[in-house]
């Protein structure tokens, strides 16, 4: 195989790739990737057998042909390259030379036929979701990931397709995101799938904000194809949980907040919360509501905000973090906070089809 | 800055109250005084002098005691003076300076570098202190001056019974080197054996054994700690507040056969006496630890580590089991097991407990934050309460109370056991 290639092109294709590439020794074709040169470009693959990702780049291909090379050493090698052009040839024992101006280099890859093939897809079920509706969706609810590997169920975010919506949930327990999407498509598709944090993270990369993903559902496997990307990943096996039951019916306050107001004030008082017990607490009184955070030994940080609150003076703690996650993550410039007491969930919600529940911390 | 160097003088007090348990009853029953007698009945907790004279042991059957020496008076313990005495004997130390570290219930390390133009030289203050504990509380004090830690505790073991050791920082690795390799900490009957074994019986020995041959013979951290210590390399300093990074409590079991009936009692037991340790001081822990020691005396260890530290009896005793279980069943040719043992780590201080979300999620049962969590807490400081008032017998799991029985009174384990 025989081909020429742009600099930047190329650093590009395989940025796209190369966050999959296996870490784990056992395998060293995982730690590659695939190379195919085909009529007029190049085809990056890589896999960690559990996610994969193809990317391509245009090239001029004088000869076709495939091999793997070592994923991370290509890429310093091609970053470091000191010409707009790379010239690349590789020989049947897999031995790559590349010339870009001054430099040459040689590196022994490992014959196409080892690396494992990405997952087929039959008898899929086939959605189309707009890249800017996926791409609000994933950062509204990634966040909320449980990274408790003891509940694999949660590590990832549940793609609900039922009733002509997609609904994206994340939790970790103590709070859960969930997002809606509008989207049709004939009652035989729906299906539900828990799509893995890592393929969340490598979509969330991939995700622009024009054009369409097409989504492809198959036996425990997703793929989603977008801008000229292919990513493939396992599916979480399990049931998630009925995330519908933790959600609080009605609440008894609503409070009107403006998302960075907010934001910034359980930010700075959160400096003084403690980093083992957490804590931020919410003073609500009448037109007020106070955000304070109490370290023993070390002080206390206090913000005020006026609010339209009319119900009893009451107060709830939270974590502060999971309280700024998601209003980090949202665009609207106004949030409203349900509360029903100290003890029940406090609900996060904007004017759109978007919830966050999150439980309070118990307070001492 | 001073420009002394403070570890060129020896200003670290080891104070170590002589055969304690023993003089505490003796001090509390006059007829007692001058006679060999043992704490306990069954296995002998703690020997007096006098009985140490005949070769009577703590830890020794009774039976045994009783050949060795046939006068031996057996006494029950009188625990609640046992604390209350060995904390008075702490609190002179205090007198003299805050930079007192208690390691146990009737031993500390005390650095007086800074009250030496207060009370004269650590010579003059370890007298002093020695006085004090034998005219105000009645019970017999040896005390280890030193340069380090570690040869401070030498000192005083040195000193006993009732003495006083002062090792000059110019002579200290002489004093060091003729002195047995069993003086040392860290250096048990096993240690002890192996160290035998080449042919290391004096600290002097082992501190010119090549490191390669400790390492082999003991692991490469226990070596050159052993090799450091040999030379007086000590650097810890006095730690006052001494907060534990961990609590256990463990189960000698003699040999049982490795089966639920034994297990899971034994395990609620011991989660019990950590939990309530734990609420006791306001901390919950992250990582839990358990040991499974079988009839060859080799152990096996294995650990956990949650989302959210817990103190709760019963979420201990679940994971416990499940760790005990898991690790038997990876030896499924070990039948007998000789002791159970639960350690907790990562430990948190007055944790806030987050809720969680009720998921229905199997696991929700070992989670403090769930529904099941918060009545299992709310149980738990209801035993707490009641103990506080009662009693540690007026209230417990069902399946303790009724499925154990002991050789080794619980209250003289909380003593050993590291306080938090």
């Amino acid at each position: 195989m025989k081909f020429s290639v742009s600099k930047d092109k190329l650093l590009e294709g395989l940025s796209t790739v190369q966050n999959v590439v296996s870490t784990r020794t056992t395998l060293p074709i995982l730690s590659n990737v695939l190379l195919q040169a085909v009529e007029g470009e190049l085809r990056l693959t890589t896999t960690d057998l559990d996610v994969g990702v193809r990317g391509r780049v245009e090239a001029h291909v004088e000869r076709t042909g495939a091999t793997t090379l070592p994923a991370r050493r290509l890429f310093s090698i091609v970053r470091e390259l000191p010409a707009a052009e790379i010239y690349a040839e590789v020989d049947t024992k897999n031995l790559a030379s590349i010339r870009s101006g001054s430099s040459y280099f040689k590196i022994l890859g490992l014959p196409e036929e080892e690396f494992p093939p990405l997952a087929r897809f039959e008898n899929a079920k086939e959605f189309s979701i707009a890249q800017k509706d996926l791409k609000d969706a994933l950062r509204k609810t990634s966040y909320a990931i449980s990274t408790d590997e003891t509940r694999y169920v949660l590590n990832g975010i549940l793609f609900s397709f039922k009733e002509n919506k997609l609904t994206a949930v994340a939790t970790d327990g103590r709070r859960l995101a969930l997002v809606d999407l509008e989207l049709e498509f004939p009652r035989s598709q729906e299906i539900d799938v828990i799509v893995p944090t890592k393929a969340v993270l490598e979509l969330q990369r991939l995700v622009k904000e024009e054009g369409d993903v097409k989504v492809s559902i198959g036996e425990n496997q997703i793929a989603f194809e977008l801008n000229d990307a292919l990513l493939v990943s396992k599916l979480i096996e399990g049931n998630y949980p009925n995330y519908r039951q933790v959600i609080p019916a009605e609440a008894k306050e609503r409070i009107t907040l403006e998302r960075e107001v907010f934001l910034n004030a359980v930010r700075r008082v959160s400096l003084l919360a403690s980093e083992k017990s957490n804590s931020v607490k919410l003073i609500f009184s009448k037109g007020n509501m106070d955000i304070v955070a109490v370290t023993p030994d070390v002080g206390e940080g206090k913000e005020s905000l006026p609010v339209m609150y009319k119900g009893k003076d009451f107060s709830i703690a939270f974590n502060p973090e999971f309280l700024m996650a998601p209003l980090r993550n949202l665009p609207n410039d106004e949030v409203f906070l349900d509360l029903i007491d100290e003890m029940s969930p406090g609900v996060i919600k904007i004017h759109g089809a978007f919830l966050y529940v999150l439980m309070p911390m118990r307070l001492s | 800055m001073n420009e002394e160097q403070p570890e060129t003088t020896a200003t670290i007090l080891h104070a170590d109250l002589d055969a304690f348990y023993a003089s505490v009853e003796q001090l509390l029953d006059p007829s007692l005084r001058g006679k060999p007698i043992a704490v306990g009945g069954g296995v002998v907790l703690a020997a007096s002098y006098e009985a140490k004279a005949f070769g009577v042991r703590g830890g020794m059957p009774g039976r045994r005691a009783r050949e060795l020496c046939p006068q031996l008076i057996f006494v029950s313990g009188h625990f609640k003076d046992y604390q209350r005495l060995g904390g008075a004997a702490i609190k002179v130390l205090n007198d003299f300076t805050p930079l007192v570290e208690r390691i146990s219930i009737d031993e500390a390390f005390a650095d007086v570098a800074g009250c030496i133009h207060l009370f004269g030289s650590p010579a003059e203050i370890a007298r002093a202190i020695r006085r004090r504990v034998r005219a105000e509380i009645g019970l017999p004090i040896s005390i280890g001056v030193a340069r380090t830690k570690h040869l401070a505790k030498i000192a005083s073991q040195v000193a006993k019974p009732d003495g006083l050791v002062i090792v000059d920082p110019d002579t200290e690795l002489d004093f060091l080197h003729n002195l047995p390799v069993e003086l040392m900490w860290g250096v048990g009957p096993v240690t002890k054996a192996r160290l035998a074994q080449i042919g290391v019986l004096t600290i002097g020995q082992l501190a010119k054994t090549p490191g390669w041959s400790l390492e082999r013979l003991l692991g490469p951290a226990a070596g050159e700690k052993l090799t450091a210590l040999a030379w007086n390399r000590d650097p810890r300093e006095i730690k006052t507040q001494r907060r534990a990074r961990s609590a256990g409590a463990q189960s000698a079991l003699g040999r049982k056969p490795a089966e639920e009936r034994i297990i899971r009692p034994t395990l609620r037991h011991l989660a019990d006496r950590v939990a309530t340790r734990l609420r006791a001081k306001s901390r919950a822990a992250r990582t839990v630890t358990v040991r499974v020691r079988f009839a060859d005396l080799h152990s096996i260890t294995r650990s956990m580590t949650l989302d959210a530290p817990i103190s709760s009896t019963a979420m201990l005793a679940d994971i416990a089991e499940e760790l005990v279980r898991a690790a038997l069943a990876e030896n499924p040719d070990e039948k007998v097991i000789s002791l159970l043992a639960i350690s907790v780590s990562h430990l948190e201080e007055r944790p806030q407990l987050q809720l969680e979300l009720p998921l229905g999620l199997e696991d929700e049962q070992r989670r403090p934050g769930s529904k099941k969590g918060m009545r299992r807490w709310l149980a738990d400081r209801a035993v707490d309460l009641i103990r506080d008032r009662f009693g540690w017998q007026a209230v417990g799991y069902g399946s303790v109370m009724f499925g154990m029985s002991r050789s080794v009174p619980d209250e003289f384990r909380e003593l050993a056991e590291k306080d938090l």
